[in-house]
């Protein structure tokens, strides 16, 4: 209904506006994707190659033909995944306490954990890999996921939100005898999915994009994610006669986040409209 | 339930099962790319084509003619300085690395890189065979940090299609300048008879461009560029001289503007200039182009170091080589080290047809190699090449800062002078953080 009339409200120049930023925004991606269909070779005289055929998925077979490349998929996989679990757990239960529940120096902790937030990952960054260096982490999964879940931006979103339902819901569910775990799991938790599901695409995002954590901490090819691992195959300098194959790394790395944002558009929109509105 | 629990871990402990290896095992550490779809079990050397393409051949051949030793290779991004660090600090570095020549003091100055000289004298290999650039590259104090494996450096591509039309070709070769004033005439006349510029630059995102420049017309002029290991002097009469030079080049359009180096490298092979100076690295796809019918620089593609514009005819080299970090390390891993090492030794020719100039002498005087297109030409580069003095460190960073202070002033963003002298402040105030 409010999608409705807000399409009414559009003039022809508005539309024609919104079809331009659109295109704009969308260019890029398929300027990558086209360039990713070419031969390196044509490529190599002129980008604008890519704008008629032939074209060739060559450059998509070259990434499969590296043994590693899927071992390289499933470690990103297994590391966005478990980063992503992990803040979602740790996140809502730590909203939960500060949103919720009254213990000494609550204030304090929430302050140190917004503190964490303008603590840039690279000024840690020496005494982290001193750290799962120590504890023989490194070239593991949990010396991959780990450093992820220390999420304070996460922590201080789930409390915002859960802030913002009525308390008297908690009340009710106690007065009919639910426990502090079931008004939690039962009646909290559901009306935060829109909330966790924000959360969960910007975390998973993160973790599959993050370069600099596995660059350092994956040594070893069997545990490189998609990101260290595509990048350790570029052949030539800075992959300069070699344009189509690294844009067909970039489409190749991009199809899983595509793939997210397609299943969590809804609950995305929803819970930013509900941020908006609140 | 309970019998197919014990069923289960039967059949996992029956699986981490593996028949014994007795092997002697070393890790290498590399760059230069993945192809293990074309090359993975490959070792055929001598039809293996680019650096991925004959690195992998050379191991796997060395593993297949060594059954008594395993090399487990692991490929980094490039240049892997940041992994290698990071292992340093772990404590478990790999057994060989590949690290470029201008690196070796940053990790070798800290203990963190072995000596070499056992290894060289077990597998019989010479010094004195190493071409002067190498050696340089790879000497500290003394003492070699690692066997080297190439020279690279800047070298004027040439499109001798349009060196032709601009009259600027004797002989079959072309004609390049031997003075700065020279280079400007033959510029003029080359751009007044094609209509396109003399030369293709990258001046932008690649410090490495103008860093090369400075460097090399700085060091044919006797200039010291560094008088300790922790100072740099670039603000000087000569520095001025060399930035005004690449300055005119661009104030009166000489040369191309606002490119970076895909787009220097489009340009080149779609022939839209005369010379493009960038690296040995490039020789393999040019000649590439020149081969093939129907493109701009068919049949129309010469390459030669850097010309002599001032004083002597020196250039700013670098090189690829293999370093082994320092670890604890078993009797038979040093063994397999040292055959490794005779190993690429034997087999630094084929690594030469990478474009690279080969690291001994004895391959640059060997007729396979003379008979690679274009190798005559460019084998000057071993003995006119100067790496940085070996003391100093932080030479990648030293480079990106000279370089983007470079571009500045051949594009005019800063005054010369300034631009310059911010130079040596940023190096200086880098290299007295360095131990």
């Amino acid at each position: 209904m409010a999608a409705n009339l807000q399409r009414g409200r559009l003039t022809p120049l508005g539309w024609a506006g919104l079809t331009f930023a659109a295109l704009l925004m969308v260019a890029p991606l398929l300027w990558a994707l086209l360039l990713s269909l070419k031969n390196n070779a044509e490529l190599v005289g002129h980008s604008g190659a890519a704008l008629h055929p032939p074209y060739t998925l060559e450059n998509y077979a070259a990434i499969f033909g590296n043994s590693l490349t899927l071992r390289w998929l499933l470690n990103s996989a297994i590391v966005a995944l478990g980063q992503t679990a992990g803040v979602l757990i740790l996140a809502s239960l730590a909203g939960y306490a500060f949103a919720r529940l009254e213990f000494p120096l609550r204030r304090t902790l929430f302050a140190i954990v917004l503190l964490g937030l303008a603590v840039p990952s690279q000024a840690v960054i020496l005494p982290q890999h001193q750290l799962f260096a120590w504890l023989h982490l490194h070239n593991s999964y949990p010396g991959l996921i780990l450093p992820g879940l220390v999420a304070p931006f996460g922590v201080f979103f789930m409390t915002t939100y859960m802030r913002g339902i009525p308390r008297e819901l908690d009340e009710a569910a106690m007065l009919d005898g639910a426990s502090r775990w079931t008004v939690f799991w039962k009646i909290i938790v559901p009306l935060t999915i829109p909330a966790q599901s924000t959360l969960a695409v910007f975390t998973f995002l993160g973790a599959w994009n993050d370069y600099w954590w596995p660059l350092i901490s994956a040594t070893k090819s069997n545990m490189y994610t998609l990101t260290v691992g595509l990048a350790a195959a570029q052949m030539n300098y800075a992959q300069t006669s070699g344009l189509g194959y690294l844009m067909a790394q970039a489409v190749f790395a991009s199809i899983p986040i595509f793939i997210v944002y397609i299943i969590f558009q809804k609950q995305i929109v929803r819970a930013m409209a509900g941020a908006a509105v609140r | 339930m309970k019998r197919a629990a014990a069923a289960l871990l039967a059949l996992l402990a029956l699986g981490s099962c593996a028949r014994a290896d007795h092997r002697t095992r070393l890790y290498l550490q590399r760059f230069f790319g993945e192809c293990g779809a074309e090359y993975g079990r490959s070792t055929d050397t001598a039809n293996a084509e680019g650096e991925c393409g004959i690195i992998t051949a050379l191991v796997n051949r060395f593993n297949a003619e060594n059954p008594d030793i395993h090399i487990d290779v692991n490929v980094v991004a490039w240049p892997g300085y940041p992994q290698l660090t990071a292992q340093v600090a772990a404590r478990d570095p790999p057994d060989l690395v590949t690290m470029h020549e201008g690196v070796i003091s940053d990790y070798a100055l800290k203990g963190l890189l072995e000596p070499v000289d056992h290894y060289l004298k077990q597998a019989g290999i010479s010094t004195n065979d190493f071409t002067d650039a190498s050696r340089a590259g790879v000497t500290i104090n003394g003492h070699p940090y690692g066997l080297p494996w190439d020279t690279h450096g800047g070298l004027f591509h040439v499109n001798t299609a349009l060196f032709a039309k601009a009259g600027l070709m004797r002989g079959g070769k072309p004609v390049l300048p031997n003075s700065p004033e020279e280079l400007i005439a033959q510029s003029r006349q080359f751009q007044a008879r094609t209509g396109k510029p003399y030369l293709i630059q990258s001046n932008v995102g690649d410090p490495a461009f103008a860093a090369r420049n400075l460097y090399t017309y700085m060091m044919a002029q006797g200039a010291v560029l560094f008088p300790d290991a922790h100072h740099i002097t670039l603000n000087t009469p000569i520095g001025v001289r060399v930035a005004t030079f690449f300055r005119r080049i661009n104030a009166e359009k000489l040369g191309t503007q606002n490119m970076d180096t895909p787009a220097a490298i489009a340009a080149f092979v779609s022939g839209e200039g005369g010379i493009y100076p960038t690296g040995t690295w490039m020789i393999g796809s040019f000649q590439q182009e020149a081969m093939t019918a129907g493109r701009p620089l068919y049949r129309s593609y010469a390459v030669f170091p850097y010309p002599r514009l001032w004083g002597q005819h020196v250039e700013f080299v670098s090189g690829h080589s293999w370093v082994v970090p320092t670890h604890k390390r078993t009797p038979a891993q040093r063994a397999a080290i040292t055959r490794f090492f005779k190993f690429m030794a034997a087999h630094n020719y084929d690594w030469a047809r990478t474009g690279h100039i080969p690291a001994f002498k004895s391959v640059l005087d060997d007729p396979r190699f003379k008979a690679l297109p274009h190798r005559d030409d460019i084998a000057p580069l071993a003995s006119i090449g100067r790496p940085l003095p070996s003391n100093v460190q932080r030479q990648n960073a030293i480079e990106g800062i000279v370089g983007e202070e470079g571009a500045a002033a051949s594009t005019g963003q800063k005054p010369i002078a300034r631009a310059l002298a911010d130079a040596e402040r940023r190096v200086n105030d880098l290299l007295g953080g360095v131990e």
